[in-house]
């Protein structure tokens, strides 16, 4: 298993990707989880961040097969556009192992590419769970 | 419409199950076998399949916006992950979501929320921050 430290806290990077929050996707959330589609759900941006995180944190030696969600927050400065492009762009914001559990904690900023503003911020702790757990 | 801090919220109930699982994990893009397939979640440890806590997550952002309207926006939504949704293969399992306002500032207010499934609390300090 990688040994990491706290040297990851503050490491940023920055996608060349874009993220579409397509008017179909967002339908096809809004009913698996029973909701009125015409509305974004304000969990909707989960699937972008942790697919963020999974592209930098495994090539940081981050066992993917070993991860659980610790906790999760969303900041909204406005409602999504469907089929809205998103930029992307995530800071690891702390990092702790607790008894061989590392807790991963990452900020992603979710920017509009037509607007250029600042759309969505979201924090995950993700748990990578020690060989003895 | 307006609420003052201390109103209570009438308990929500939703009922989930091993379809509806699925349906997340394909909406979700969360295909972790740990959320499906049974006998994957017990070689892991796990005592039987578990709901995503995303779901769980987004089941009480439902309760919310039950609550206050689904045309409110959302401006912050935090939640931790306590206990797992445990999701046995035929049952149909009932998480009861509970909200109370925590906090009123101009035109927004804060809502805490409690998850329950089976007596167990399944989310800690779950807060919903909406505008009206």
């Amino acid at each position: 298993m990688a040994v990491h430290g706290p040297e990851l806290v503050g490491r940023r990077f920055s996608s060349q990707r874009t993220c579409i929050a397509s008017a179909q996707s967002i339908k096809i959330f809004a009913e698996a989880i029973g909701a009125d589609s015409r509305f974004t759900p304000p969990t909707f941006l989960i699937s972008f961040s942790v697919a963020a995180a999974e592209e930098f944190l495994p090539a940081l030696g981050f066992d993917w097969s070993r991860v659980v969600h610790g906790d999760q927050r969303f900041l909204h400065h406005r409602d999504i556009r469907p089929d809205e492009h998103l930029t992307y762009s995530s800071e690891i914001e702390s990092y702790k192992n607790l008894a061989g559990n590392e807790f991963v904690s990452i900020r992603t900023d979710f920017y509009s590419v037509e607007s250029a503003d600042l759309v969505s911020a979201t924090w995950s702790t993700l748990v990578f769970r020690g060989e003895q757990s | 419409m307006s609420w003052e801090v201390g109103h209570e919220f009438a308990e929500q109930i939703y009922s989930i199950n091993r379809a509806k699982l699925k349906s997340y994990a394909d909406a979700s893009g969360d295909q972790n076998p740990i959320h499906q397939d049974e006998t994957f979640a017990r070689s892991v440890g796990l005592p039987n399949v578990i709901a995503h806590g995303m779901y769980t997550m987004a089941l009480a952002g439902e309760a919310v916006r039950s609550w206050v309207g689904s045309e409110r926006s959302v401006i912050e939504f935090s939640a931790r992950f306590a206990k797992p949704v445990i999701v046995p293969k035929g049952e149909d399992v009932a998480i009861s979501f509970s909200g109370k306002v925590a906090e009123v500032a101009g035109d927004q207010v804060t809502i805490e929320v409690i998850a329950m499934c089976g007596g167990i609390k399944v989310l800690n300090q779950t807060k919903v921050r909406v505008r009206l």
